[in-house]
C-alpha cells in the first residue's frame, strides 16, 4: 500500500502527454506572433497573464477535482461570491485587508466543502451537484449584495496587484504564477497529491487499498472553493467593484482550459502545469481574434473553432506519440 | 471500465428504470403547490405549466438518448435558437411558409446533428469540449446572421405552442408524444438497445458487434432533430427569432435529465423520468411566481431543489470523485 | 465516402448561409432610426383609450422585469416599489424576474394575469419576443405600461413610459464630437450587442458623426455593461491603436473600465471621453478631473410608469407615453451628484432608505 503512494503517478509516457498542450500553446503563440509583433512584446505578453489571472487561478483548483474524476461547475458563482464579499469586508479601509482575504477565502472553501460532502457522502453527480449549488450561490451572492454591488477595494490593494516588479510583471501576474506552482508540487509531492491521482484512475481499487476517498474527495472540492474565491479576488483586483455577476459562465472557460491541459473527465492524469497552458492557450485566442479587429460574431466563432482544432491537435500529438 | 459481453437476444426490454423517486417528487411537488397556493391548480394555470414546459421537455427527451450513451450534447441551446430564428424569418408570420420553415427546422437540426456526430468520431475530442466548442460557432453563426430578433411565427405554430385541442393545450399532446416516442424508442428497439449498450462500455458493445460511432452519431443526430422541435415551440411562445432564446438551455436540459434518473455515466436512460424532472422544474418555476417569492430567493431556492432532487435520485453506480 | 457526404452536405449550406446573410448588414439603419423616432414623438401624443382598462380601486399592480441584473434597472424598480408605497390605491406590487430569459418572461407574465394584476408594468428581455404575452394580457383587460428605454408602439402596449434614448444618444454624441474638437479616431464601447440600446446608440453616433468627417470611428465594442468586460476589450484596442483620442461610452459603468485601462496603459492623456451618466463612480471621476460631464439617464422613469398605470386604470385622459427627459450636466453639476459615502455602483436618488437597495 505504501509502495503505491510513494512511487509518482506520473511515468515518463504520461509525462510526455503532458507536453502536448505546451507544444499547442507554443504553436498557437508562434501564430499569434506572426499575425500581430503585439506578442513579442513582454509588458503585453505579461499583461494577457494578469488577464488570464482570475480564470487560471480558479483553474488550478478545478484540477484537483478532475483529476479525482469529478467536476466543479459552481466555480463561476463562488467567484462572484468571492469578489463581492471581499470588497464589502474591505470596506475601503486598509485595516480590513488581511481580514476580508482571509474571510472570504474561508468562504470558498465553505462552499467547496459543502460540494465535498454531497458529492462523497451522498454519492452523487457532481456536475449536477455542483450545477445546484452554482445556481443556489449565486442566488445567496445576490441576496448578501441587494442586487448591486457593494463595498469598496482598500486603498493600495488594487495598486499593488497591478504594480509591475521590475517594470515588467504584474504582482497579481506572479501571484497567478507563484499559485500554480505551489499546486503544481502538492499534486506530485504530497501524500494527497498522489491520492488524487490514484482515486481518479481507479476508485475501486484505491477504496480496497483503504484510501481515505472521502476525506481526500472534501480535500479537492474545499480547494477547488478556496481557488475559486482567490480568483473572485484577482478578478476583483484587476476589476475593482463592478458587478454582482462578475463570474457568470467563468465556469466553462475554466473547464474548457482545464481539459485543454490534458485533465480528462476520467480523471487519473493531467495537472495544474497543462491547465496553466490550457488558460494561457484560450487568453491568446481570445485576445488574437479580438487584435485582428474580427467582428462580434466572427470572434465566437474562431473561439469555438479554436477550442476544438486545440483539443484534437493536442489528442493527435498525444496519440503518435 | 468493466467489460461486459451484451446479450442481444435475451434482454427483456427494461422496465421505467431510474428510481420512482422522481415520479414521488413530481406528485408531491404537485400536492404541495396545489395546497400552498390556490391559483396553482386551475384548469388555466396548469394548462400554462405545461405550455411553459413543453420546450424543455423536447430539448430533455433528445438529450437523454445523448447522456444515455455517454455522452453530453452542450449545443443544443444555440441550436435551439438559430433553428427559432431560420424558421420565424422563412415565415414572416405567412402559413403557406409553415411546411418550408419546419423542413429547414428539421434540416438545420439534422446537419448540425451530424456535424456533431461526425467531429465527435473523427476527431476523439471530449464530446463535452466538442459541443461546447459548437455552442460557441453557433452562436457565432446565430449573430452572424441577425444581431435582434427577426421574423415573425405563422399562426399554426402559434397554436402548436400556446393552442388547445378539445380542450387540452396542445403542448401537453407534444411532450406525450415526446415522452412516449422518446421511451419507446430507447427501451423497446434494437437502436436503443445499442445505445445504451455503447453508453454502457464502449468496448463490451463493439465485440458485441455493435459499430459504436454509427450509434453516437445516431445519439447526436436525434439530440439535434429535438433541438430543432424545441425551435420551433419556442418560436410559438416567443412570437418571432429572438437570436439569444436558446441561452441556458442546455445546462437546463442536462439537469432535468439527470434529476429524471438517467446517469452521467451512461448505459441507461429514463425518458419518462426526464419528462417528470421537467415538469417538477415547471411546477416550482411556476409556484415560486405564483407565491409571489423575491427573484432572487427564487434562485437560491432552485438550486436548492436540482441538489435536493439529485440527492434523493441518485444513480445506482457509484460515482468516482 | 458515407462521413464525407454530410461534410460536404454541410459545407454547401454554409457557404449559401454565409452568403445569403452578407446582405445582412449590422449596421444600424440610421434613417430609418430617425424616422422612427420622430414616429416615437408623434406616436406619444395620440391618447389611449382607457375604457376596456378602468376599474375601482384597489389595485394589483404586476411587474415583469426582463432582467434585474445591473444597478441601473435595480434602482429603476426600487422606484417603482417606491412610487407604489405612495399610492395607498395600489393593495399589492408583485415583481417577477426573467433573469434575460424571453421564454422565462412569458411565462412570468402568464404567472402574473394567473394572479389577476390590474396593470402589468414591464421591461422586456425583447421587444419583438414579449409580445405575444401582452397580448393575452391585454386580451383579459390588463394594461399594459412599457417602462424604459425601448418605446414600443403595438395594439398590445396600452402606455409607456420612455426614456428617450435617441434623444439621450443623440445629445451625447455631440459633446463628444465638440470635446474631440471635430477630429480624431475614436471607438464605441456599447451595451449587449443586438438590444435596442446598442442599436439606438450606435445609430446616435453615426449620425453626429456624418457631420464631423474628421472624427473617425475606428472600432465598435459591446461591453456588455460591464466594467471588467469593457476594461479587457479596451486593453486590446490599446494594442491595436497606437493612438486613440476618444471614447464614446455613454454607460458610466463602462467608462470607468475604459478609464483603467487607459490609465494604466499610461495613455490617459491621449484620451476625450463622451459624457457618462449619473452612475457614482463617474461622477466621482469627474468631480477629480472636472471633465467630460454627464448626460442624465433617465432614472426615475419607474416612478412615472407606475403613475401612467394609475391614470389608465382610473380613466383620466392620457396620451399613449410619458416621455421621461434627459439632459446635458456639465462637469461641475455631474461633479454635484457623486456621493462619497456610496460604492461606485451606485446612483444618485431620490429613495427615502426604507426603499434603497437592500
Amino acid at each position: 500500500m505504501r509502495a503505491l503512494i510513494t512511487r509518482s503517478p506520473v511515468g515518463s509516457a504520461e509525462r510526455l502527454q503532458g507536453a502536448a498542450i505546451w507544444v499547442v500553446l507554443a504553436l498557437l503563440f508562434l501564430l499569434a506572433a506572426a499575425l500581430s509583433e503585439a506578442f513579442l512584446r513582454p509588458i503585453y505578453l505579461f499583461n494577457l497573464i494578469r488577464q488570464a489571472a482570475p480564470v487560471g487561478i480558479t483553474a488550478v483548483g478545478v484540477t484537483l477535482v478532475m483529476i479525482l474524476g469529478g467536476v466543479d461547475l459552481s466555480v463561476g458563482a463562488v467567484i462572484s461570491l468571492g469578489a463581492v464579499l471581499c470588497a464589502v469586508l474591505m470596506n475601503g479601509q486598509t485595516s480590513n485587508l488581511a481580514t476580508a482575504v482571509l474571510v472570504t477565502s474561508l468562504a470558498g472553501a465553505a462552499v467547496g466543502l459543502v460540494n465535498g460532502v454531497v458529492i462523497a457522502l451522498g454519492r452523487a453527480s457532481p456536475f449536477i451537484v455542483t450545477l445546484g449549488i452554482a445556481i443556489a450561490v449565486y442566488g445567496l451572492t445576490l441576496l448578501y449584495s441587494g442586487g448591486t454591488a457593494r463595498g469598496e477595494v482598500s486603498p493600495g490593494f488594487r495598486e499593488f496587484m497591478n504594480y509591475r516588479v521590475g517594470g515588467v510583471a504584474p504582482v497579481l501576474a506572479l501571484a497567478f504564477l507563484g499559485l500554480a506552482a505551489v499546486m503544481a508540487w502538492l499534486q506530485r509531492a504530497t501524500r494527497f497529491g498522489r491520492s488524487l491521482y490514484l482515486i481518479g484512475s481507479n476508485p475501486r481499487a484505491a477504496r480496497l487499498c483503504g484510501l481515505p476517498v472521502a476525506a481526500v474527495t472534501l480535500g479537492a472540492y474545499a480547494l477547488s472553493g478556496l481557488f475559486a474565491a482567490l480568483g473572485g479576488i484577482a478578478l476583483l483586483a484587476r476589476a475593482g467593484v463592478s458587478s454582482t455577476y462578475v463570474g457568470r459562465g467563468l465556469e466553462f472557460d475554466v473547464l474548457a482550459a482545464v481539459v485543454l491541459g490534458g485533465t480528462t473527465f476520467q480523471g487519473g492524469r493531467g495537472g495544474v502545469g497543462g491547465s496553466v497552458a490550457g488558460v494561457l492557450v484560450l487568453v491568446i485566442a481570445f485576445n488574437l481574434v479580438n487584435i485582428l479587429g474580427l467582428s462580434f460574431y466572427a470572434q465566437l466563432m474562431v473561439k469555438g473553432a479554436i477550442i476544438i482544432a486545440a483539443s484534437a491537435a493536442y489528442e493527435y500529438v498525444q496519440r503518435y506519440h | 471500465m468493466t467489460v461486459r459481453a451484451v446479450n442481444l437476444r435475451a434482454r427483456p426490454p427494461a422496465p421505467l428504470s431510474g428510481p420512482f423517486a422522481i415520479f414521488a417528487l413530481l406528485l408531491g411537488v404537485g400536492a404541495a403547490a396545489a395546497l400552498w397556493v390556490p391559483q396553482f391548480a386551475t384548469p388555466a394555470n396548469l394548462a400554462n405549466v405545461a405550455n411553459q414546459s413543453a420546450v424543455l421537455a423536447v430539448l430533455a427527451v433528445g438529450q437523454t438518448f445523448v447522456i444515455a450513451c455517454g455522452m453530453i450534447d452542450l449545443s443544443v441551446g444555440q441550436l435551439l435558437g438559430l433553428v427559432a430564428v431560420l424558421a420565424c424569418d422563412l415565415m414572416a408570420g405567412r402559413s403557406a411558409w409553415v411546411a418550408p420553415a419546419v423542413g429547414v427546422a428539421f434540416a438545420v437540426g439534422l446537419g448540425v446533428g451530424l456535424l456533431n456526430g461526425v467531429l465527435n468520431n473523427r476527431l476523439r475530442v471530449h464530446p463535452l469540449i466538442l459541443t461546447f466548442g459548437m455552442l460557441s460557432v453557433l452562436q457565432g453563426v446565430i449573430f452572424l446572421y441577425t444581431d435582434r430578433s427577426t421574423g415573425l411565427t405563422a399562426p399554426e405554430i402559434l397554436w402548436l405552442a400556446n393552442g388547445a385541442l378539445a380542450g387540452i393545450p396542445v403542448s401537453v399532446f407534444v411532450i406525450a408524444a415526446a415522452g412516449i416516442a422518446g421511451h419507446w424508442l430507447l427501451q423497446r428497439t434494437r437502436f436503443g438497445l445499442h445505445l445504451r449498450a455503447v453508453g454502457s462500455s464502449e468496448e463490451g458493445a463493439r465485440r458485441a458487434g455493435i459499430d459504436p460511432g454509427r450509434i453516437k452519431l445516431l445519439a447526436f443526430v436525434l439530440s439535434g432533430v429535438s433541438a430543432a422541435i424545441a425551435g420551433l415551440i419556442i418560436a410559438g411562445r416567443l412570437g418571432t427569432g429572438y437570436p439569444n432564446a436558446g441561452n441556458g438551455f442546455e445546462l437546463d436540459a442536462i439537469v432535468a435529465v439527470v434529476l429524471g434518473g438517467t446517469s452521467l455515466a451512461g448505459g441507461r436512460g429514463s425518458i419518462p423520468g426526464t419528462v417528470a424532472a421537467v415538469l417538477v422544474l415547471g411546477i416550482a418555476s411556476n409556484v415560486l411566481n405564483l407565491a409571489e417569492i423575491s427573484a432572487f430567493i427564487q434562485m437560491v431556492v432552485k438550486g436548492l431543489i436540482v441538489v435536493a432532487a439529485v440527492l434523493v435520485n441518485r444513480p445506482r453506480e457509484k460515482v468516482s470523485g | 465516402m458515407r462521413k464525407l457526404l454530410p461534410a460536404l452536405l454541410l459545407c454547401g449550406l454554409a457557404a449559401g448561409f454565409l452568403e445569403a446573410s452578407a446582405s445582412r448588414a449590422q449596421e444600424p439603419d440610421i434613417a430609418a432610426l430617425l424616422k422612427q423616432h420622430e414616429a416615437i414623438l408623434e406616436a406619444a401624443k395620440r391618447p389611449i383609450d382607457t375604457k376596456p382598462f378602468e376599474k375601482a380601486p384597489p389595485y394589483k399592480v404586476g411587474l415583469s422585469a426582463g432582467y434585474l441584473s445591473n444597478s441601473w434597472i435595480l434602482f429603476a424598480s426600487q422606484y417603482v416599489k417606491y412610487e407604489a408605497s405612495l399610492h395607498p390605491e395600489i393593495a399589492n406590487l408583485v415583481i417577477t424576474d426573467a433573469n434575460w430569459n424571453p421564454a422565462k418572461q412569458v411565462a412570468d407574465i402568464e404567472d402574473l394575469i394567473s394572479k389577476d394584476v390590474d396593470v402589468l408594468l414591464y421591461w422586456p428581455v425583447d421587444e419583438k419576443s414579449v409580445l405575444p404575452a401582452l397580448r393575452k394580457a391585454v386580451e383579459k383587460g390588463i394594461a399594459t405600461v412599457n417602462v424604459g428605454y425601448n418605446f414600443m408602439d403595438s395594439p398590445w402596449v396600452t402606455g409607456n413610459a420612455y426614456v428617450d434614448q435617441w434623444a439621450m444618444s443623440v445629445d451625447n454624441a455631440e459633446h463628444f464630437a465638440r470635446g474631440l474638437g471635430g477630429k480624431g479616431k475614436v471607438f464605441a464601447m456599447l451595451p449587449i450587442a443586438g438590444s435596442s440600446a446598442a442599436v439606438t446608440q450606435l445609430a446616435a453616433l453615426r449620425h453626429v458623426l456624418a457631420d464631423t468627417p474628421g472624427i473617425e470611428l475606428v472600432s465598435i465594442e459591446y461591453g456588455d455593461w460591464n466594467r471588467a468586460k469593457a476594461k479587457q476589450l479596451t486593453e486590446n484596442l490599446l494594442q491595436r491603436f497606437p493612438r486613440i483620442d476618444g471614447a464614446f461610452s455613454p454607460a458610466g459603468q463602462m467608462s470607468m473600465g475604459i478609464l483603467e485601462a487607459f490609465d494604466e496603459a499610461g495613455r490617459l492623456d491621449e484620451l476625450t471621453m463622451s459624457p457618462g451618466d449619473e452612475y457614482n463612480g463617474w461622477t466621482k471621476w469627474v468631480a477629480r478631473h472636472g471633465k467630460w460631464g454627464s448626460v442624465t439617464s433617465g432614472l426615475e422613469v419607474g416612478r412615472a410608469a407606475v403613475r401612467h398605470g394609475l391614470d389608465i386604470l382610473m380613466g383620466k385622459p392620457v396620451t399613449n407615453a410619458v416621455i421621461v427627459g434627459t439632459r446635458y450636466l456639465t462637469p461641475a453639476e455631474a461633479a454635484k451628484l457623486y456621493d462619497p459615502d456610496r460604492p461606485d455602483d451606485w446612483w444618485p436618488t431620490t429613495l427615502p432608505p426604507d426603499f434603497l437597495p437592500q
